[in-house]
């Protein structure tokens, strides 16, 4: 699994609550990615088995839930929630060795008027 | 006039999806707009009909996306293994045939060059396999032993069937 900037943020909005099911726009929005992006994405995790769906049950709603059609949400499976914390935690341990060496590189140049 | 125009957007995009995902996504799609529509936390009746419009049509681009637009994980699962299957048997009738027009080869030689080439091909599948980040529906060593037990039948389901193409 290739974890891109969207999918990256997308597994992270889903971590911070991992037992609450939500539907597509509330994750468009915490995860700030438009629906052309998180659909096929998350088409993607559900081949993989890595997010589940199920359609919101009547009268199940935070709110007055009559009028409307029933929502379908999303939620992470156990699986889910165990590759989408390994994958987060290596693509930081991935980027903190760049950063630092950067950071390395930057302070071990001479600096201009140095006799070297 | 939005939500209409919203919907009509949805259902347009669901017409370019498989059959067997077509309706449920259209329904999913069309709750959505209309509980965008109807949400007052969103804000006033303006941004919510610009915010519904926002959607459909980032719907309507993506529904051109492959992935969404492939059928369901487990009937091209079939699809691929039944691939698999045709492609073994049609190699299967090409030599039978090739044997009954030509004469059945005899000697060391030909049965020598069958095992060199069948070793080759195990070799390939065996490479791919040990390089490849994922594979489907077996483990890796699964599919390993598929290779090597069934020597070209194996080679040929993993390459069809168990391969993910990166």
């Amino acid at each position: 699994m290739k974890l891109t900037k969207p999918l990256e943020r997308v597994l992270k909005t889903f971590l911070a609550h991992p037992d609450q099911p939500r539907y597509g726009y509330d994750l468009m929005q915490a995860a700030r990615l438009p629906s052309g992006t998180l659909y096929p994405m998350l088409a993607r995790l559900q081949d993989e088995g890595l997010v589940t769906s199920q359609w919101e049950l009547p009268g199940d709603g935070d709110r007055d839930s009559s009028g409307r059609p029933p929502r379908k949400y999303y939620q992470l499976t156990g699986e889910g929630v165990r590759v989408a914390r390994l994958e987060i935690a290596q693509a930081a341990s991935r980027q903190a060795p760049a950063a630092a060496r950067r950071t390395v590189q930057r302070s071990a140049r001479p600096s201009p008027g140095s006799a070297q | 006039m939005t939500g209409r125009l919203a919907e009509y957007l949805i259902r347009r995009a669901c017409r370019r999806l498989p059959a067997d995902t077509r309706d449920d996504r259209c329904r999913e799609w069309t709750a959505e707009v209309r509980a965008i529509l109807e949400d007052p936390g969103t804000g006033p009746a303006m941004l919510r009909s610009a915010r519904a419009l926002g959607y459909a049509l980032g719907i309507w681009k993506c529904a051109h996306h492959p992935r969404l637009r492939e059928q369901s994980a487990r009937r091209a699962g079939v699809v691929r293994v039944a691939r698999g299957v045709g492609i073994y048997l049609g190699i299967l009738g090409l030599v039978a045939g090739f044997g009954l027009v030509f004469g059945m080869p005899q000697g060391p030689l030909p049965a020598i060059l069958i095992i060199v080439l069948a070793l080759c091909f195990d070799g390939f599948c065996l490479t791919d396999l040990a390089r490849a980040r994922e594979v489907r529906y077996l483990p890796k060593w699964g599919w390993a032993l598929a290779c090597l037990v069934q020597s070209p039948l194996g080679g040929i389901m993993y390459l069809s069937a168990g391969r993910v193409r990166s």
